[in-house]
Formats: structure tokens, C-alpha cells, sequence
């Protein structure tokens, strides 16, 4: 032990033994590091158009995609299309996940907690893309719901390919992401100040305005914050719940990277996809501050 | 709603049969009493006792098994917390934190919809009464711990509710804030004259703040009486050794003699505790307070006491006002007795090792059946 604890002092004197904290920060600061790096990439080519006769980005810079980002008509109605879409799925995620976590906080029965728990990691496994495929077999023409309906002589239904379908499955995937972000907050409320409440006069809708709501803040701008940047970000459900006619912003990066190749429109609008999730945390965090979200020294 | 029949003037509390089960639990046990309007009653017992349980009945968090809670002589089986007129401290006080301390001491009035003119000014009073009169613009965060006991005492009676319960709150605090506060509840409660009831595992407290205490073992209601009488007439084994420091002395009657029980041991006698009626030949158990045993060198050093043995110095504990002895006697069994010794002038204290005599009055020498 003495001979192992010497080698380590030769190779780490002790007066460097304040920089591990720092050492210990490092990679992550890399990895981080490395993404900025292609961001900058990014940035540089944003500003070069491509040139339709070589397929090559042009040597000189301009404004010129920035531009089509925020004129033409595809990107603005991709553009509002995600953002609205988020927000509805942020709102009905929080309104759906907050029962959840509260009865699944709150339960007295351990086997109905255990359930919820796993009705709650069970899609974690399964994936986004089976999930929405999964969504196709139940909602398709010839899926289970139509089928049903068809049985009480109902013609099928043309449920999927379009806006509610892709908010639908939104909620279903964003569920679980709230649920678990909400379920520690409602942990840190005491049972005993909803008692309290109740004894001050309090019905269960008031206790639930006035104190639980209040308390559980932190957890409904967490849950709120990460539920809106994976919806605005999100890929495969629209791809596949949309069917192509509803695509999102991620939807519209991928095809000018790699359909249209236009490498310069796929970063520009990757760039504002981040300035605008960017600012959105940014207003949260100025209206609420970053300690809302239990993060910082407690007071 | 049924009303409590054969009283004209209600109770205050009035709890009739009551039992508590819950997951194969019988956590409160036939609980019944009155209580008289402005009282203060404590509900002492050991953790596990179901005097938490008892008290949140009475408060409408959990329904009696069986039996029924009268409120000023109405049935509140079927009443929900938020519509009894009952303040209540709890444990961990539950002070909203995302309050102030006047919001907090304002939230009741609110929420039973209050004229809000008046809110501000009946607040204040309040805040006044448990003297923070200027620390309504705190939060719960900036304030001592007794500071927020205060708070919560103020949001308890800030609607002048029927009943102040409170679930033991001083349980948290170190021993000096403890007393102090203490000493607060019995002059908020003396001067707003609202009954209370408070719940707590420590016999000092009860002993000090109590007009009436119930002592509670195992779901059960032990004793209910003053502070005194549940002190010097304890009406079992069980609230003689959890009330104060005794000593139980095991043994068989063999003379019953009016108020005087004689036991199978030579010289040691005693009378019969509340309710027990002695048999020759029925086991029974002495109760001794260690105060009420006296300690010397030697048996003309005792004085004037009817029942003397003696022993030698297992343990002496220096205490300040007073010395703890555990002396071990040979004819009794071998028995260690707890002894307090307050002596402070002639203050010659007992070696461990030393021999000793013990001696006391027949008459302090409680007798219970087992």
C-alpha cells in the first residue's frame, strides 16, 4: 500500500490534488466542446448558398438561406407546425402526467406503485421507431381500431398521416419522460402539508392550487422544459406517424442534408432549431430562475 | 346528523367506542371520553401507542373503524377535514414555504372565505399573540425553529376554531426552546380559552401544560386524570413505570389488612393501587418511586421510614440537582432500585460498592394486580 500510495504521489504531488475536482469535469467539458466545434462548422457553411450548377456550397458568404428560412412557405408552415405542436404536447403531457406521478408518489399500495413504474420504463425498451410502427398496426386502414370499427359497421377512418396522429404519438413518447421528472417533486412535498390544508379549510381543488401546484413548480418546469425540446426536436414520429405531410423542423434538416443535399439550408435551419429552443429555455430560466428547477444551493 | 343525547351542554370532544384497524393493525382500541369546553387535555403514550392515530380521527384524517367522534355534540363520522372547525399543529408543522409567514397565518382565513377587509388586520393580531408581530414579511426559510412553531400556532387559531389539536410538535426542538414553548401553549391557551388537545410521548410536558392527561398503551386509553392524580394514583402498572422513575417489587399477598397489603417478603407492604382488590395468594406487583426512597450509610442514618433493607451501591450518577443510585438488595431477589438522592447541602455522596440502607413508607408503595 505504502509503495502504491508513493507511486501515485510521484505521478499526482499532492499540491496538484486540488485539480481533480477539475481533472474529473474534463471529458464532459470536451465532449461538449466538440459539439460547439461542429456548430461552427455549421455556422460557416449556413452562410453559403449552393451553387445548383456544381452542387458545391459557394465560396462567397451571404444571408441568402436565412433568408428562404424565414420567407418561403415550406419552412415557415414546418417552422410554426413544430412549435405549435409542441406546445399542445407539452400542455397535454403535463395535464396527463401529473395524475400519474401523483397517484404513483402518493399510493399506499407497493404493487400498484411497482405497475406504474413499469407501465412507465416498459416503453423505454421498446424504442421510438417500433413505438410509432406499433402506432401503424393499431391506427393503420386495416389496423386493430378500424377493425373494431368495422365490426359495428362503421366505415374506416383515416387516422393516421396527419396532425393529431403525430401529436397523439408525441404525447405517448413525451408520457414517461414527465412522469419521471414530475414524480421527484411531488416526493418532496410532504404528505403532511396537503393534511395541513385541509384542516386550514381547504378543499382538494384549492390544497391542489394553492399548495401542491405551487410546491411542485420545479418539477412542471423541468418537465415542462424537456418535454418542449424533444417534441421541437423530434424525428421519427412525425416521419412515420405523419407519413411525409407532416413534417416537423428535424423532418426538414434531414431532407436538405441528405435528399436535397443542400448542405447550407440544413444548417441554417439547424442553427435556428437551437437558437429557438436556445431562447425558450432562456425565457423560462429568466421568469423562473435556474433554482426553480432545484438546481443551485438550497436557500 | 346524530347528536350525542343526555347532555345539555356538549362536550367540547366526545369520543364514544372508537377503534381503528388498518392492515390487520388495531392501532386504537374502544377509545372513549369527554372532553369540557377550554380544557387542555394531553394524550401521553409510547410511540406505537395510537395516540397519533386517536388524533387524527378526531382531526378527519382517517375514519374510525367503529365508533363515532362528537364534536360539540355533532357527529363528525362523515365531516371532512376542511369543514370542522379545527386547528391543528403538526409534527413537521407544514409551513408552506412558497408563503411568507403572514401569507401562511392568512391561508386559513382565505380558504374559509373570510371578509378579506378583515385579513390583514385579524393577521397581524395573530402574528402579535405569538410575539412576531414584525416578522410577518419573512419566509418560512428565514426564521428560527421557534419562530415557526409560532407560525404555525398563529395559522392554527388564526379562524378561532372549536379545537386546537396539536400532533407533537415541540418533539424537534432541544430542550430549553422545548420548555419555553411549552410554556407558550398553556398561555396562548389561557388566553384564547380554546380547548386543546395535544399529543406527545413526554411525561414532562404532559405533567406541565395539561389540565387532564390520557395515558395510552397499545391503543388503549390506560388512565385519564389530572397531571397529579395520574402522577400519585396511577391507575395501573403501565402508567406508574412510564410516568416518572419506579421501581416494581414482584411478589405474592399474603395479608390483606384494610388498606395495608402485606407481601411474601418479610417487613415489605404496601396499599392497593387504583381498582385492585388483593386476595392472599394473588401475585402483585409493587410500585416504587425512586424519589420517594430515601438513602444512608447506615439504618439509624434513614430516619423515620416503616419499610428499611439493605443493599450496596451498583451505579451512582451525578446529575446535578440530584444523585442517581441503583442500589442491588439481597432480600428482595436481588433486585436493583433506582434512587434519587437531593441532598444538596449535606451532599456526602454513596461510593459504587458501598454498603447502604433503603428505606420508605409502606403507604408510597402502590400495589397492582400485575
Amino acid at each position: 500500500m505504502d509503495a502504491l500510495e508513493a507511486v501515485a504521489a510521484a505521478l499526482w504531488p499532492r499540491r496538484l490534488s486540488s485539480a481533480v475536482p477539475w481533472l474529473m469535469l474534463l471529458p464532459a467539458v470536451v465532449l461538449t466542446g466538440l459539439l460547439v466545434l461542429g456548430l461552427w462548422e455549421m455556422a460557416d457553411g449556413s452562410f453559403r448558398t449552393l451553387d445548383t450548377a456544381t452542387f458545391l456550397p459557394s465560396d462567397d458568404y451571404s444571408f441568402a438561406n436565412y433568408h428562404r428560412a424565414f420567407t418561403e412557405k415550406l419552412f415557415v408552415t414546418v417552422a410554426s407546425r413544430s412549435l405549435i405542436g409542441s406546445l399542445i404536447v407539452t400542455a397535454a403531457t403535463l395535464v396527463l402526467a401529473f395524475p400519474y406521478s401523483y397517484v404513483m408518489v402518493r399510493t399506499r399500495s407497493a404493487a400498484l406503485r411497482k405497475f406504474l413504474l413499469i407501465a412507465l420504463f416498459l416503453p423505454f425498451f421498446i424504442g421510438q421507431v417500433v413505438r410509432a410502427y406499433g402506432w401503424l398496426i393499431i391506427l393503420g386502414s386495416q389496423g386493430m381500431v378500424n377493425e373494431a370499427l368495422g365490426l359495428v359497421g362503421v366505415a374506416p377512418i383515416r387516422l393516421l398521416y396527419n396532425y393529431p396522429a403525430v401529436l397523439f404519438g408525441l404525447v405517448q413518447y413525451m408520457l414517461p419522460f414527465a412522469v419521471l421528472m414530475l414524480a421527484p417533486a411531488l416526493t418532496a412535498i410532504p404528505e403532511e402539508m396537503e393534511s395541513a390544508a385541509g384542516s386550514l379549510g381547504a378543499n382538494w381543488v384549492r390544497t391542489f392550487v394553492h399548495v401542491v401546484l405551487p410546491m411542485a413548480k420545479p418539477g412542471f418546469i423541468g418537465a415542462g422544459l424537456v418535454v418542449l425540446t424533444l417534441s421541437l426536436t423530434d424525428f421519427a414520429i412525425p416521419a412515420i406517424l405523419g407519413g411525409g405531410s407532416q413534417d416537423f423542423i428535424a423532418n426538414a434538416i434531414y431532407d436538405q442534408f441528405f435528399r436535397t443535399s443542400d448542405q447550407g439550408m440544413g444548417a441554417t435551419l439547424a442553427l435556428l432549431l437551437v437558437a429557438v429552443g436556445s431562447i425558450m429555455v432562456g425565457v423560462v430560466f429568466a421568469l423562473f430562475g435556474a433554482g426553480t428547477l432545484a438546481m443551485g444551493r438550497k436557500p | 346528523m346524530t347528536t350525542l343525547m343526555g347532555t345539555d351542554a356538549p362536550f367540547a370532544v366526545s369520543v364514544r367506542g372508537v377503534n381503528m384497524v388498518f392492515d390487520g393493525v388495531h392501532a386504537v382500541r374502544d377509545a372513549t371520553f369527554d372532553l369540557e369546553k377550554g380544557r387542555f387535555l394531553t394524550i401521553l403514550g409510547p410511540s406505537g401507542s395510537g395516540k397519533t392515530t386517536l388524533l387524527r380521527m378526531i382531526a378527519g384524517f382517517g375514519k374510525p373503524t367503529s365508533g363515532e367522534v362528537f364534536i360539540n355534540g355533532l357527529a363528525v363520522g362523515s365531516v371532512p377535514p376542511h369543514r370542522r372547525s379545527i386547528g391543528m399543529v403538526f409534527q413537521k408543522l407544514a409551513l408552506f414555504p412558497h408563503m411568507t409567514a403572514a401569507e401562511n397565518v392568512a391561508f386559513p382565513l382565505r380558504m374559509r372565505r373570510f371578509d378579506a377587509r378583515t385579513i390583514p388586520d385579524r393577521v397581524q393580531r395573530y402574528l402579535d399573540l405569538v410575539k412576531l408581530g414584525k416578522l410577518g414579511d419573512r419566509r418560512i426559510h428565514e426564521l428560527s425553529g421557534g419562530q415557526q412553531q409560532r407560525v404555525a400556532i398563529a395559522r392554527a387559531l388564526v379562524f378561532e376554531p372549536d379545537l386546537l389539536l396539536l400532533d407533537e410538535p415541540l418533539a424537534a426542538l432541544d430542550r430549553k426552546l422545548r420548555e419555553e414553548m411549552q410554556l407558550e401553549f398553556r398561555r396562548i391557551q389561557r388566553e384564547l380559552d380554546v380547548t386543546t388537545i395535544n399529543v406527545t410521548h413526554d411525561q414532562r410536558e404532559a405533567l406541565v401544560v395539561s389540565d387532564e392527561i390520557i395515558v395510552m398503551d397499545h391503543g388503549r386509553i390506560q388512565q385519564k386524570a389530572r397531571p397529579e392524580a395520574t402522577y400519585r394514583q396511577p391507575s395501573n402498572a403501565f402508567v406508574a413505570n412510564f410516568i416518572g422513575v419506579t421501581n416494581f417489587i414482584d411478589g405474592m399477598v399474603t395479608a390483606v389488612d384494610g388498606d395495608t397489603i402485606a407481601f411474601d417478603r418479610p417487613g415489605l407492604a404496601g396499599r392497593p393501587g387504583n381498582g385492585f382488590r388483593p386476595l392472599v395468594g394473588m401475585a402483585a406487583r409493587g410500585a416504587l418511586r425512586a424519589e420517594q426512597i430515601r438513602i444512608a450509610g447506615g439504618r439509624e442514618a434513614l430516619g423515620d421510614v416503616d419499610t428499611v433493607f439493605e443493599g450496596a451501591v451498583t451505579d451512582a450518577i451525578f446529575e446535578g440537582e440530584r444523585v442517581v443510585y441503583e442500589v442491588t438488595v439481597p432480600d428482595l431477589d436481588g433486585a436493583a432500585l433506582r434512587v434519587f438522592d437531593h441532598d444538596p447541602v449535606a451532599h456526602s455522596q454513596h461510593e459504587v460498592g458501598a454498603a447502604v440502607a433503603v428505606g420508605w413508607n409502606a403507604r408510597d408503595v402502590l400495589v397492582f394486580g400485575d
